[in-house]
């Protein structure tokens, strides 16, 4: 008579010893400081919004005539409805802060530098993947304020020099908000951008895993002991930790803030106050100081310089004494940005 | 026990009972969501005006939810016992029975099952099943018929 477990090792030939060197990475001493797991926290963030999307599209009808209504349904009547839908919204905000918070943190200590370039390139895609869920998650509500904020988003994009036009015919499906909308803004929100994200984390991960996590050691560090230690379990407590925090945040907003419904989208009518969500407070006042082009064409440059900035920082450091601009720039953007949002925050128009 | 070990004990405890209870709650506020929110609303809807139905007539009432339903006549008392309101639905396995005047009765064409004009299972599968065709209730009041349906898929429910 044949074990079990030896039945099924005979058919799985993974041996369990090498499976915990596979995933036992050394990590460094570092990241025992919470803002050196600010990258877990998006990764776990997500799981969370396949999970709770998954669970809201079972109730979603994506068509103008259906989709208020079911999420209405979703909120006041389905059961746990209206805390599914808090945590996947309560989620978006979060993941979009805790990916910006990581993008600083690892630019402010230079960790995308030589040879980690590639992988703050890949970080930059994920970015605008989560801005671009939050764009066309909200705009599925098809409320008052999300359909327009769809349809300034689809003009925006519109008035990109070229291939502005195109654009807006590929994201709305015709020559404006139509019938076969808001099924096209689903299936990427749905389908798209949760694969493209899925690959990209894959490989944002295994460069990590490749490369090693850049080492610091803090001046009052015990220079003696030892600088790393074990993925498992000690780094898996921690993520798990996190996890559990960051569910019992979510949990606390959805019940103390649960996401609201506001009125029915109207075509005809346009609301006096009109935003988008608070990430693109900063592209909207960006948008009301600048002309239409200029604005567009300096967000696109803008958000290029970012994207290429590795190998722009590289160049100042060799061809200049200023070894830590970048920290100079990184400061101005930061007060730029959060000087943009709190002005739209605090006024109507 | 050392006070080392314990404490790492504990806390072991403590997450597996963190993990498991938080997860778990999650994961039964999920299945309660999926599960179908609550039974059908159903209503009471308009027939027939009972006196232009003569004993012997039958008509196909189509229902919100677009099931049809054969309601007959069969008295002439003016009670509400002289009029039936059978469902299509077949008992056996869900298809739609339909009624054949040549044959009197209500055949489902999945497996041959067929019905006499009261419901009564005559032939088939429902026969040996001892099944007979669904009754929806009737209700008379002042001289017209009315009939208790589900409600669901009324046009316009979504947008009041």
């Amino acid at each position: 008579m044949i074990s079990p477990i030896a039945w099924l090792k005979e058919r799985i030939p993974v041996d369990g010893d090498q499976l915990a060197e596979l995933s036992n990475e050394p990590v460094p001493n570092h990241l025992k400081r919470w803002w050196f797991a600010l990258g877990g926290t998006p990764a776990y963030l997500f799981v969370v919004q396949i999970v709770t999307g998954i669970l809201l599209a079972f109730y979603y009808e994506p068509s103008p005539r259906t989709a208020y209504g079911s999420v209405k349904y979703i909120t006041d009547t389905a059961a746990y409805g209206w805390y599914f839908r808090s945590v996947h919204k309560w989620g978006a905000t979060l993941m979009i802060a805790a990916v910006i918070l990581h993008q600083m943190r690892v630019f402010f200590t230079g960790a995308y530098r030589k040879p980690r370039e590639i992988n703050w390139m890949i970080g930059m895609c994920l970015l605008v993947c989560t801005l671009m869920a939050g764009f066309t998650g909200y705009s599925l509500v098809y409320e008052q304020l999300s359909y327009w904020g769809t349809t300034v988003g689809a003009n925006i994009g519109g008035s990109v020099p070229l291939i502005g036009p195109f654009m807006r015919e590929m994201m709305l499906g015709g020559e404006a908000y139509n019938e076969r909308t808001l099924s096209r803004l689903f299936i990427v929100h749905a389908a798209i951008l949760p694969t493209l994200m899925v690959g990209l984390i894959v490989v944002h991960i295994a460069l990590i895993r490749l490369q090693g996590v850049t080492e610091f050691q803090f001046k009052d560090e015990d220079q003696t002991k030892p600088r790393h230690f074990p993925f498992f379990p000690d780094h898996l407590y921690t993520e798990l930790s996190i996890g559990l925090v960051l569910m019992i945040l979510l949990s606390a907003l959805a019940t103390i803030l649960p996401a609201t419904l506001g009125p029915r989208a109207d075509p005809l009518s346009t609301p006096e106050v009109i935003k988008p969500e608070w990430f693109f407070y900063v592209s909207f006042r960006w948008l009301k100081l600048f002309s239409g082009t200029f604005a567009v064409l300096s967000t696109g440059f803008i958000a290029f310089t970012m994207f290429i900035w590795p190998f722009i920082d590289g160049w100042i450091r060799r061809k200049s004494k200023y070894q830590e601009a970048s920290v100079a720039v990184g400061i101005v953007a930061v007060l730029v940005i959060i000087g943009l949002t709190v002005w739209e925050a605090a006024v109507a128009h | 026990m050392d006070r080392r070990g314990f404490l790492s004990r504990a806390s072991s405890i403590a997450m597996g009972a963190g993990l498991v209870g938080g997860y778990g709650v999650f994961a039964a506020m999920a299945g309660r969501f999926l599960y179908p929110a609550r039974p059908s609303l159903k209503g009471w809807l308009f027939v027939i005006d009972v006196a232009s139905m003569k004993p012997g007539a039958s008509l196909t009432y189509t229902a919100p939810d677009g099931a049809t339903i054969a309601v007959a006549r069969q008295g002439l008392t003016g009670q509400v016992g002289d009029f039936i309101a059978l469902s299509s639905t077949c008992p056996h396995l869900g298809c739609k029975v339909h009624w054949e005047g040549q044959n009197q009765r209500f055949f489902c064409p999945c497996h041959n099952g067929a019905f006499d004009p009261s419901g009564k299972a005559i032939a088939g599968p429902p026969k040996e099943a001892g099944q007979s065709l669904g009754r929806y209730p009737l209700r008379i009041e002042n001289g017209l018929l009315f009939i208790e349906v589900p409600l669901e898929g009324l046009p316009g429910q979504e947008e009041a």
